[in-house]
């Protein structure tokens, strides 16, 4: 301005005069030239005399200011408002109502040519601006054409282009109607739905029909060699061809009218947020609820082939694919490292490489949410979901969201699995598919450690848990109750066999070997934590880890190893052969996880089995040599033929419950001369005998039928005495078995359920008088129907084993310390649990060494306060008085 | 107990086949051996089974040892006697 002001102070009349008459001239021309006058330009120098006349007089500036600002008042009345109104169709005025414009952008597009009109509309006010720009230049022609032009003033000129492209831009910017960006969005969405159906259909519906759409492909396959029509290479092939695709060509036209007009983000954001829209349904279509199949490779292929060739057709299109000439230096870290090739695209630009993560990574994020949102039923269809959970863990590897998995999963157990209603083996097999599943996804173990401590927690507070666990690492016929897990195979059995074959081959994984499939285990190698035993491989810490996992429900090995012994004996007690190789076999899986030594007992058990085998069948012999040297067997007697037994070492068998009984008879008698003769092989051993275990298989015969029961020795024994007499009290009956009253009414009712025996009211109130049924009576007949089938086993009593329970152990083990614990409570007057399992493990080191666990402790104190010895105050534990 | 004929009817088992249970016993007149304090029905340090893999074995002076710890005892002296009682030891006959 400085300038200006002092060629003012030079001015005389006559350049004043001048300066008048070409400011009306310039004025003039400009507004003929944007009515669309060319003429004025092209034929007179009049025009460009006058800018140059006013430029000489140091007014330049005022001429470009003067000329832009027609530009924009022209290209706000002309080009502007009409080029709105056709996206605004409902109303004239540009602030449509965000309610209605969702609608109007539907109905715009869903009119046919809708497309056109766009491309139309784009074309006519780009022209506007390539007309204006022509104006431009005649008048930046003319003020250069001056001569020397002085250096600030020529710096003045060069803005005056990038000027009118701005304005063009914030005109439009500022006018921009809300249902535009909608528009956009639809029609990059709509024309990318016509190229993925072009591109992933025509594999499927087979060539012919993409040559007919007439979309311009050049078909390079032999029409011969595409048998499987579903080779992906093939559909690259054509994919090429997609940069001379006219729907490109288009897309490319209408994208570069966008960016000229200053659209260039606006323009990306539509196609980025068109192509993500699309991706993400492709991905919850090829997701769906199938576990059973891998989707995450073909979702990578779809994002190959259809938005990553259109992107690089757009953008080869559009020519700023700098990747195209100058490769190298472009090309930087995150692609080198990617093995993945773009197929038809010799070297990708940055910009693609950088949509291809983009993509991938939303791809990955949006499975990973579907997945996780659905992780329960996954894990319960563990191992045929595997390929799901492979592609979770990628999709994790990749966004590293693992805790939105924890948190997600946790909530769905509480809500699902950790209710009073699932059974306790439900909630254990999901705990070991977790597992198995988890330890896929995170071979740290860092989140299943996450995951797993609510089941732990809730697992411990249910009183048959060892039990389940026990069974279900031990048996695999009874073990799950709802059928889920496959039947006949133990969980060691399968821990093992899994371990046997990893050693032969190291991925049981049914896809095919190649190169790829090499690199992707490459990538699964996960070197082993530091912690790690370096003694143990890899798959050794694998097949600990299950194991471990369920040892650390329980909280230590030994009472998995107690528990599992205390059921051993009862199972073995409970066998009327000596077959025992599944549990020999189970026997010999416990040891190499659990060490011999700990095993040491469950051995002499076993081994305490095939002794009485044998020894019985020595018995037999010589025995049956004697009676065909006496033959003086009485008839009607039980002889040793149906009469076999086990011997054990009760020293190593957990504690048992004596309970005396009067077994009939001939029993009695085949006991003694069975003594007698095991006295005389193995003397000087003699042997005791548990009358109350074992067990006796009864034939009993009605009326019209005869029906096996396999009962227990107390049982027969009870049934046999209705041999004598058809009706008896309870306390005869109790004195005639030798059992105490209550313990014989325990076990009656067995005969009773089985509609045998018939309980009545006896003339004392705590005697009762038992009956054998009368089969005619309807009533009975009913009853006995019922239960009728072949073999009906009573050895389902509910926990009533002859052995002692966990519980009856543990407090016999821990009595020692109960004088401990009320000195304790004595000296300190109140303590809480914590502290008193930690004084026991302070002062208890000598023998007998205080090594239980808390739970336990806390179990036997529940046991004191049941018997009124403590109390529980405050969650502290006090003397009764 | 005047009833009528059904009151009197038995069960008649025509079929029983029994499987008792048993433990054995040395019959020691100790609980454990006087050389190893190991249980008799137990077996001594050496041995994984007891029972017939690991017998006793009575004195002259009828204290009884796991065979095992006696042999072991027996051998490391010049003049071998009873750990129990001093007397010379004897195997009894
Ligand atoms: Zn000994
Ligand atoms: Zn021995
Ligand atoms: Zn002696």
């Amino acid at each position: 301005m400085d300038a200006d002001l002092e060629a003012l102070d030079a001015l005389t009349e006559g350049n004043l005069q001048q300066i008048i008459e070409s400011w009306e001239c310039f004025c003039t021309g400009t507004d003929s030239f944007l009515s669309g006058d060319l003429s004025v330009a092209a034929d007179s120098d009049e025009y460009a005399a006058s800018v140059r006349a006013l430029s000489h007089y140091g007014l330049t500036r005022l001429v470009g200011d003067h000329f832009l600002q027609a530009l924009e008042e022209s290209f706000r009345k002309n080009a502007v408002s009409k080029f709105w109104k056709s996206f605004n169709p409902s109303s004239d005025k540009t602030a449509a109502s965000t309610v209605s414009s969702f609608s109007n952008v539907i109905s715009l597009m869903s009119q046919e040519g809708s497309e056109e009109m766009l491309t139309a509309s784009l074309e006519e006010i780009c022209m506007e601006k390539v007309y204006q720009e022509k104006l431009l230049s005649i008048l930046l022609n003319s003020l250069l054409s001056e001569g020397d032009v002085a250096s600030e003033l020529e710096d003045y000129i060069s803005t005056l282009l990038p000027r009118h492209q701005l304005m063009v831009s914030s005109v439009l910017h500022s006018t921009l109607p809300q249902p535009f960006l909608g528009i956009l969005r639809l029609y990059f969405r709509k024309i990318l739905e016509e190229l993925s159906s072009m591109i992933t259909g025509e594999c499927e519906d087979g060539y012919e029909a993409s040559v007919d759409s007439g979309v311009g492909f050049t078909c390079k396959s032999d029409m011969a060699s595409r048998a499987g029509a579903m080779e992906i290479e093939e559909v690259y092939d054509q994919s090429v061809t997609l940069k001379n695709n006219e729907l490109i060509k288009n897309i490319g036209k209408l994208v570069r009218d966008l960016r000229s007009l200053g659209f260039t983000s606006v323009t990306e954001d539509a196609y980025a947020s068109a192509i993500f829209s699309l991706l993400k349904i492709k991905v919850q279509y090829l997701a769906g609820d199938d576990y059973r199949s891998p989707v995450l490779e073909s979702i990578k292929e779809w994002i190959q082939a259809v938005p990553l060739q259109f992107l690089n057709a757009l953008l080869g299109y559009l020519g700023d694919s700098a990747g195209h000439e100058d490769s190298n230096s472009g090309l930087k870290s995150p692609l080198a490292s990617l093995p993945t090739c773009y197929p038809g695209i010799d070297m990708p630009s940055e910009e693609l490489v950088r949509w291809q993560l983009r993509l991938e990574y939303f791809a990955y994020e949006s499975l990973q949410d579907l997945r996780i949102a659905k992780l329960f039923e996954i894990i319960v269809d563990y191992p045929d979901s595997s390929p799901a959970i492979e592609d979770l863990k990628q999709c994790l590897d990749c966004t590293g969201q693992h805790s939105k998995l924890v948190d997600s999963f946790i909530s769905s157990l509480r809500f699902r699995l950790l209710t009073a209603g699932a059974s306790t083996n439900d909630i254990l097999h999901q705990y070991v598919s977790t597992i198995k599943a988890l330890r896929i996804i995170d071979p740290t173990g860092v989140f299943l450690e996450a995951v797993g401590e609510p089941i732990r927690e809730y697992l411990r507070r249910r009183k048959d848990t060892i039990k389940c666990i026990v069974t279900m690492l031990t048996d695999g016929s009874g073990g799950s109750a709802t059928g889920a897990g496959n039947t006949g195979d133990s969980l060691l059995e399968e821990l093992n066999r899994n371990a046997e074959n990893q050693e032969s081959a190291d991925y049981d994984d049914d896809l095919v070997t190649d190169d790829k499939q090499a690199w992707i285990n490459a990538m699964r190698w996960e070197p082993d934590p530091v912690e790690a035993d370096p003694a143990r491989g890899s798959r050794n810490r694998r097949k600990i880890d299950i194991l471990g996992m369920m040892v650390s429900i329980i909280g230590s090995k030994d009472q998995l190893v107690n528990e599992h012994r205390i059921m051993l004996a009862d199972k073995l007690l409970n066998k009327s052969d000596y077959d025992i190789d599944s549990e020999i076999r189970t026997l010999e899986l416990l040891k190499i996880h659990f060490g011999e030594s700990s095993m040491q007992r469950c051995e002499i058990m076993l081994n305490d089995l095939i002794d009485s085998k044998r020894t019985n069948s020595n018995i037999k012999v010589s025995a049956a040599k004697a009676t065909q040297i006496d033959a003086k067997q009485d008839e009607g007697d039980m002889s040793l033929e149906v009469f076999d037994a086990t011997i054990i070492s009760s020293n190593f068998w957990p504690p048992i419950q004596a309970e005396s009984i009067n077994v009939p008879v001939a029993v009695e008698e085949l006991l003694s001369d069975y003594a007698r003769r095991f006295h005389e092989v193995k003397a000087p051993r003699k042997l005791l005998w548990r009358k109350n275990l074992g067990v006796v298989k009864l034939e009993l015969q009605f009326e019209d039928r005869a029906l096996q029961f396999t009962v227990s020795p107390v049982q027969a024994t009870i049934i046999l005495k209705f041999q004598e007499q058809a009706s008896w009290t309870s306390k005869n009956l109790a004195a005639a078995v030798g059992t105490p009253v209550d313990i014989l009414n325990r076990r009656i009712s067995f005969w009773v359920s089985k509609g045998i025996l018939v309980e009545s009211p006896g003339s004392d109130s705590d005697d009762h008088i038992y009956t054998v049924v009368d089969e005619m009576s309807e009533t009975n007949r009913n009853g006995l129907a019922k239960g009728t089938l072949e073999d009906l086993s009573a050895n389902d009593e509910e926990g009533e084993g002859s052995l002692a329970s966990v519980e009856e152990q543990l407090r016999k083990e821990m009595t020692i310390y109960e004088k401990f614990i009320v000195g304790m409570l004595t000296n300190f007057g109140s303590m809480a649990l914590d502290r008193i399992h930690n004084t026991l493990k302070m002062f208890c080191i000598a023998e007998p060494t205080y090594d239980k666990s808390v739970q336990q402790l806390q179990s036997f104190l529940e046991g004191l306060i049941a018997e009124e010895k403590l109390e529980m105050r405050d969650g502290m534990y006090v003397l009764k008085r | 107990m005047a009833a009528t004929p059904e009151l009197f009817l038995l069960i008649t088992c025509v079929n029983s086949r029994w499987h008792a249970v048993a433990s054995w016993t040395w019959d020691a007149q100790d609980e454990t051996c006087g050389i190893c304090r190991m249980a008799f029905d137990g077996c001594c340090p050496d041995c994984k089974y007891p029972g017939d893999d690991c017998p006793l074995i009575w004195g002259a002076c009828n204290h009884s040892f796991h065979l095992h710890c006696i042999l072991k005892w027996v051998n490391s002296q010049t003049q071998p006697h009873c750990p129990m009682c001093r007397r010379e030891w004897q195997f009894k006959a």
